[in-house]
């Protein structure tokens, strides 16, 4: 029995529109997963295994084409539309002159096979993003001295989400569920349903807070949608027409040895990569560096938020002011090596507002993205001379740098002096503010702040 | 197909109206239930019954004192939300973890004790094929009414308001956790409204019976989440969240087994079999499709109706009347005189004021380096005073106080009073919760100002606020409401003269919250935020 020749007690009728509808919808979703582009390939066989990064496996999970450089836009998915539909219609009028047939049922189920995987790929690798709090971190200390207007509506999204924890794991662990339930044809539907419902959420949210993910979420939807309607009319049938149904059995012939050995080493193979090793490999990104969080440690015992108590320009001492763009108002010292200066001059905004999980710290900028009120610096710190040497992180003022020697009197003061971003030379004496913060006390006693 | 197993499926394709039809009249036409089913359906009957009868005193009372000819949305929404009875009397403290399912544990134990006694007393019933029937509408209409009442608050965005301007200069770190997940959704009010269809939409679907199982999978799925976001955030709702997770699974139990046995064992299925009243009589039939249609007319289309006047005019979490129109915007301070003392601008200063702001609505706030006891509550509520209606300062910290204001705008003059109940410190009960249940009014008494401190002639230019908003949504229950909502006597009070000419410069005397004389001078600013404006305006103001 030939493997593409199946003819199974289980396979049925197909009329001439479904057929067709069939042969487009092939080619679309072939075109839309199928990664066709030889770089793809070069990235993943770049992959160094022995030293494994999740950002090397997930980055690669977001694959779709692009027919177009630049950013995300619908109009790719009209070419692969118009590519399948051209393709389709060929296909349809070369078929009628052949003798042997495809066979519809067979055709029908490796596109689901193709579609169930490609979509578990793409939930999975995002809820263990979020299974390990790696999406959304809890909020920083500049994050939580940040004025709420301050923010985008994806960067609230964001924040939002890493301040409930047990949230953020729960949703990660629904998609991860959703998923591994779409790797088995038994479960595949109520994976998709799953998705439908989280996902389909997730591209509303997306569209909503202006995120820069939806087309690639309503992508994902679109495949959920797909998968789940091979069961939708089935499901209709016995819980709202109240009516005997009969399943979809339909599956190829697995009976000879070398395909069952492919089809257990390749699944089996999925879960090993997609979901031990990239779950281990999130974990320990968690632990040791994850990618929103840089990990380069800051100045010791200076983590925390500081009063600017002086600040004297050029021998001419400011005073406190709302309208100042000169004067710093706060400086966050955050546990890694970011300081962050609300100030009244103004930030061009950085706008990364979807995940790219970058391994080094110049790559990681999820604290300052989709945030103004305040200026964020990476620095280094020369132990020697006590000097720290800031860059701004923020790739609109990239040129910004500041290079300040530190003085540090007792564990609450910091005085830095040197030169700003304009060589002008500052003397800034920073005092440390023990401010509590509602959103960590809770609200679950009475609270006087 | 192949031909086997269409055979197969016609074989078992066997309606359930036939079967009851054909079948014994004892039995109803159905199978025998085994002693553990019978004994299981009689405490899940005591049990969701229970669970689905208002069970306080309160709700028939609102019921028979509603004036039909003159409603409010929140008339229907109190038929919609009700608690059923309650065994244990919980504290302020219970909103928080497992404690509050505690009287799901006690009707537990309730209904088994009860089902025990049923089951001495019945031996003769071989199902209860009938009684479930009823107990599934009732159920269904329970839970439909319920998520409707909830959805509409969310399909026209009222129930979490887009942040006021005093909101948008809170630092992300001074909200609570509960404060930070209604904002984030309030700052996409169409998202919010998806969210109401989907909860609309469940509702519906749970009215009709071929339309159930859908109903019930989208209510698990999406109240579920709400009670996860309730424990991840302490929105303290939990447990009413969960109470629908609980009701549309007793909805879907057989289903589910069915849909197991369709898709995971991939047998030919034949669905649950269940009773269904067959109406002999003609009025019987019209009496049920009348209750029903009835029902929709009501808590679908009237209540959308009443819920868009809310939305346009009355939003019930933030005030309704318009503030001083001059006034509003960001300011900051200029000038701050204490007692004819200037107080220079320093962050860190107790006293003087930082960032004012004047709202849409008649609230002042501004931002002082000064501790106070916080609101903790959910700022929600039904309260149609705007001073009580507080979204804009529960869960709020950071220094920020916040004003209602009454204006004399003849001799611009404002009345200030403290929206922060848990400044006044009786008024604090267990868990930082302002309890009002627990308040006694009457030994209030304010030690700062007297009790006549607006001026009767101040009154007469102020006018009555309960008609200050559009008459389309001065109704019965505001009027009510303006009677029973006793003022707080013991509030902070401010007492500020305004005199600006188009609100870029407000020069503002008078006395604050000590009595203490006051001139500060404000001027407006240009706060631009990253935040994008809200597409869709609650309130006209």
């Amino acid at each position: 029995m030939s493997f593409f020749e199946n003819h199974d007690l289980f396979s049925s009728e197909w009329k001439g529109y479904e057929k067709a509808l069939l042969r487009f919808f092939f080619l679309y979703f072939f075109i839309q997963v199928v990664p066709l582009d030889w770089k793809y390939y070069a990235q993943l066989l770049a992959i160094d295994w022995s030293n494994l990064y999740y950002g090397d496996l997930f980055n690669p999970s977001r694959y779709y084409p692009r027919f177009f450089s630049g950013g995300d836009t619908y109009a790719n998915w009209v070419i692969a539309a118009f590519i399948a539909a051209v393709g389709a219609a060929a296909w349809g009028k070369y078929e009628k002159n052949l003798k042997a047939h495809p066979d519809y049922d067979n055709l029908y189920y490796w596109l689901r096979v193709i579609l169930r995987y490609r979509l578990a790929l793409g939930v999975i690798t995002y809820g263990f993003l979020k299974v390990f709090l790696l999406q959304a971190p809890y909020p920083s200390l500049s994050s939580l001295n940040t004025g709420y207007g301050d923010f985008t509506a994806w960067k609230i999204f964001s924040l939002s989400l890493g301040a409930a924890p047990i949230y953020e794991v729960f949703l990660g662990v629904v998609e991860v569920t959703a998923g591994v339930l779409l790797l088995y044809r038994q479960t595949a539907s109520v994976g998709a349903f799953i998705i439908l419902c989280f996902t389909g959420n997730v591209f509303l949210s997306n569209l909503a807070y202006e995120g820069g993910e939806s087309i690639y979420s309503l992508y994902l939807v679109v495949i959920a949608l797909f998968l789940f309607a091979f069961d939708f009319k089935r499901l209709v049938r016995l819980l709202s027409l109240e009516k005997s149904v009969e399943p979809g059995r339909f599956k190829p012939d697995f009976s000879l040895n070398w395909l069952k050995n492919t089809r257990f080493a390749l699944k089996g193979g999925f879960i090993l990569v997609f979901v031990v090793i990239f779950g281990f490999r999130a974990y320990s990104g968690q632990q040791n560096n994850p990618h929103n969080i840089p990990t380069t440690p800051g100045l010791a015992d200076a983590a925390g938020l500081y009063n600017v108590q002086e600040f004297i320009l050029n021998n001419d001492t400011l005073a406190y002011s709302y309208t100042d763009s000169v004067r710093w108002k706060d400086v966050v010292f955050e546990p890694w090596a970011t300081i962050s200066v609300r100030s009244k001059r103004p930030v061009r905004l950085d706008s990364t507002d979807y995940e790219q999980v970058g391994y080094s710290d110049d790559e990681k900028s999820y604290e300052l993205a989709g945030a103004a009120g305040r200026h964020y610096y990476s620095y280094e710190i020369d132990r020697k001379t006590n000097t720290l040497f800031l860059n701004n992180k923020n790739k609109h003022h990239a040129d910004e740098k500041l290079v300040l020697r530190y003085t540090r009197p007792d564990l609450n003061t910091i005085i830095l002096e040197g030169l700003n971003e304009k060589n002008d030379s500052v003397k800034i004496t920073l005092e440390r503010n023990h401010k509590k913060y509602l959103l960590i006390e809770g609200r679950r006693k009475p609270q006087k702040l | 197909m192949s031909v086997s197993a269409k055979k197969d499926i016609e074989e078992l394709h066997v309606p359930a109206q036939s079967v009851q039809q054909n079948s014994a009249a004892a039995n109803n036409g159905f199978a025998d239930w085994s002693d553990y089913r019978k004994i299981a359906f009689r405490i899940a009957f005591v049990f969701f019954l229970i669970m689905c009868i208002p069970g306080t005193p309160g709700w028939y009372k609102h019921l028979v004192s509603i004036d039909w000819t003159n409603i409010h949305y929140r008339d229907l929404y109190d038929i919609c939300r009700f608690s059923n009875f309650q065994f244990v009397k919980m504290g302020p403290e219970a909103r928080w973890g497992i404690g509050g399912y505690s009287n799901w544990g006690v009707t537990l134990l309730v209904a088994i004790a009860v089902g025990a006694i049923w089951s001495l007393l019945d031996r003769k019933s071989n199902n209860y094929e009938k009684l479930n029937y009823w107990l599934r509408v009732i159920v269904r209409y329970r839970a439909a009414l319920g998520i409707i009442g909830f959805g509409f608050t969310k399909l026209l965005p009222v129930q979490m308001p887009y942040p006021s301007l005093g909101l948008l200069n809170t630092d992300l770190g001074d909200f609570s956790g509960q404060k930070i997940f209604w904002l984030s959704i309030g700052i996409v009010p169409w998202f919010q409204i998806y969210t109401g269809i989907v909860e609309v939409l469940a509702g519906v679907l749970l009215l009709f019976r071929k339309t159930t199982a859908w109903g019930a999978a989208l209510l698990l799925g999406t109240l579920g989440t709400i009670a996860v976001v309730n424990i991840g955030y302490d929105g303290g709702v939990h447990v009413y969240a969960s109470y629908f997770v609980l009701l549309s699974a007793f909805l879907l139990v057989y289903d589910v087994k069915k849909i197991y046995e369709l898709l995971v064992l991939e047998r030919v299925v034949r669905p649950v079999q269940r009773y269904y009243p067959a109406f002999k009589e003609k009025w019987q039939e019209y009496a049920r499709r009348g209750i029903k249609a009835g029902l929709i007319a009501v808590f679908v289309v009237w209540f959308f109706y009443l819920q868009l006047l809310n939305f346009l005019y009355d939003p019930y979490k933030q005030p309704s009347a318009k503030g001083v129109t001059a006034l509003r915007g960001n300011y900051q301070v200029t000038l701050f005189k204490l007692n004819n003392e200037e107080i220079p601008y320093s962050p860190l200063d107790t006293v003087r004021w930082q960032e004012v702001t004047f709202e849409k609505w008649s609230t002042l706030t501004y931002k002082v380096n000064k501790p106070v006891q916080l609101d903790l509550s959910n700022g929600g509520g039904d309260p149609m005073r705007d001073i009580n209606r507080t979204f804009e300062v529960s869960g709020v910290g950071g220094g920020r106080r916040v004003f209602y204001y009454e204006a004399d705008t003849i001799g611009n003059v404002l009345y200030l009073q403290d929206k922060n109940l848990a400044t006044v410190a009786a008024e604090v009960g267990p868990g930082g919760i302002w309890d009002r249940r627990g308040r006694n009014q009457a030994e209030e008494k304010d030690p700062v100002y007297p009790e006549n401190w607006i001026p009767s002639e101040a009154l007469a230019n102020i006018g009555d606020p309960v008609y200050k908003i559009n008459a389309r949504v001065v109704n019965t229950r505001r009027i009510r409401a303006f009677e029973s909502e006793k003022p707080v006597k013991a509030r902070r009070k401010m007492v500020l003269k305004y005199d600006t000419s188009d609100g870029s410069r407000i020069v503002l005397t008078g006395t604050d919250e000590n009595r203490d004389s006051l001139y500060v001078v404000l001027d407006r600013i240009d706060r631009p935020y990253v935040l994008s404006e809200s597409t869709l305006e609650a309130g006209s103001y």
